[in-house]
């Protein structure tokens, strides 16, 4: 089953808007619920974000640099 | 797992959090929005919200989303108020309080000069709204400096708070830089020296508590000059944590302190007299406040005013 990972909201600023830093795994890779996928920076602090599901790394589908907002699908996982 | 890392680190490699989501977060999230409550997790774009939410605590703001100052290091939209208060709003904290099943309930809000009691009666009403709904939750209270008013910090106090705080935020040179000319760094611990007076002349005092952030460009004299000058002013704990930029608009972090000087920072508000210091990158005055009330000295205040609130 395809699951899509949304940047899900930080809370209620509709401007929510984060810069992907860096991905913590590649396409291929196994990946446990709670293992972090990537980290994403906003202006405040760098966070990562954890995987909400166990299966593997199917497609990424931002690249490092990328802005992406609330709700922007980062990656897809085969669980 | 691989991990592929490409481009400049914006921040050093202790600046991380996990990203605010799961079901106990929702759960929050929710039940804030529900009963239409502000935190200043939102507002001041926390970095700890997520940890925090998850754990099914927040920091309530009280008074409005509006704040009448203008620090540069803060977040909380800016500008005048019309006067009035939300009288709806202590009962529905105490309500979220009790959904949430918080035994430490922190309260903080924006300021408003615009209010005669600078909204020191609000505060008030809000705390025994709690203790109503739910008496053995503890309480702490982060409040605005309402122009060192002497009347309006008593009448906070005499909800009796298990925490009365009142935040430094930086030490005295940048405080024109920071907080504009209107707000003096002298200010602040004269309303810390107050709350310990009043404090002390009570049968249960409440912990008088500040907290300062660091990455300014202070220096670590400054630093301690500032914890000494808290002490004399009567306060008790002190947080200190590292200050985050909240967005574009508020002031670039000058330095990203190192935890090991927040580890000295620590020993050196000990040394100075500080009964419960804790500092660290992620430290805020509100996270895991709680603990300070875990402490050998806390647990007899907090006994003493447990008594003298169930006896009124």
């Amino acid at each position: 089953m395809r699951v899509e990972v949304e940047l899900p909201s930080m809370g209620e600023d509709a401007e929510d808007l984060a810069n992907v830093a860096y991905w913590l795994v590649e396409v291929g890779d196994e990946v446990s619920e709670g293992d972090d996928l990537v980290e994403l920076t906003t202006d405040k602090a760098a966070f990562n974000l954890p995987s909400p599901a166990s299966g593997t790394v199917v497609e990424l589908e931002v690249e490092e640099g990328d802005d992406v907002s609330v709700g922007d699908v980062l990656c897809v996982l085969e669980v | 797992m691989n991990a592929k890392r490409t481009g400049k680190h914006r921040f050093p490699e202790w600046i991380r959090r996990g990203w605010a989501s799961g079901h106990d977060f929702s759960f929050t999230k929710e039940l804030l929005d529900d009963l239409d409550l502000h935190t200043v997790c939102q507002s001041a774009r926390c970095p700890n919200l997520g940890e925090c939410w998850r754990r099914r605590t927040a920091t309530f703001m009280i008074l409005g989303n509006t704040c009448s100052r203008n620090c540069r290091f803060c977040s909380v939209p800016s500008g005048k108020s019309d006067g009035a208060t939300d009288a709806d709003e202590p009962m529905r904290v105490a309500r979220a309080v009790a959904k949430m099943g918080l035994r430490h309930a922190v309260v903080t809000s924006v300021t408003r000069d615009d209010l005669p009691d600078g909204g020191a009666g609000h505060f008030a009403e809000t705390l025994r709204a709690i203790r109503r709904v739910t008496p053995e939750t503890t309480l702490e209270v982060l409040v605005p400096d309402f122009a060192g008013d002497r009347q309006a910090i008593a009448a906070v106090l005499d909800a009796s708070p298990e925490v009365f705080g009142h935040n430094i935020e930086t030490v005295e040179r940048l405080y024109p830089l920071l907080r504009g000319k209107q707000h003096p760094y002298e200010l602040g611990l004269r309303v810390l020296r107050i709350a310990s007076d009043l404090a002390r002349s009570s049968a249960a005092p409440a912990i008088v508590k500040s907290a300062l952030m660091v990455g300014h460009g202070e220096t670590p004299d400054e630093v301690r000059r500032t914890l000494a000058d808290l002490v004399e002013a009567g306060c008790e704990a002190v947080a200190i944590g590292q200050y985050l930029r909240p967005s574009g608009k508020q002031r670039e972090v000058v330095e990203f302190v190192h935890p090991e000087r927040f580890a000295e920072y620590e020993r050196a508000a000990y040394d100075l007299g500080l009964k419960f210091a804790v500092a660290g990158p992620f430290v805020r005055s509100s996270y895991r406040s709680e603990e300070l009330l875990q402490t050998e000295f806390a647990r007899e205040r907090v006994e003493a005013l447990r008594h003298a609130a169930t006896a009124r």
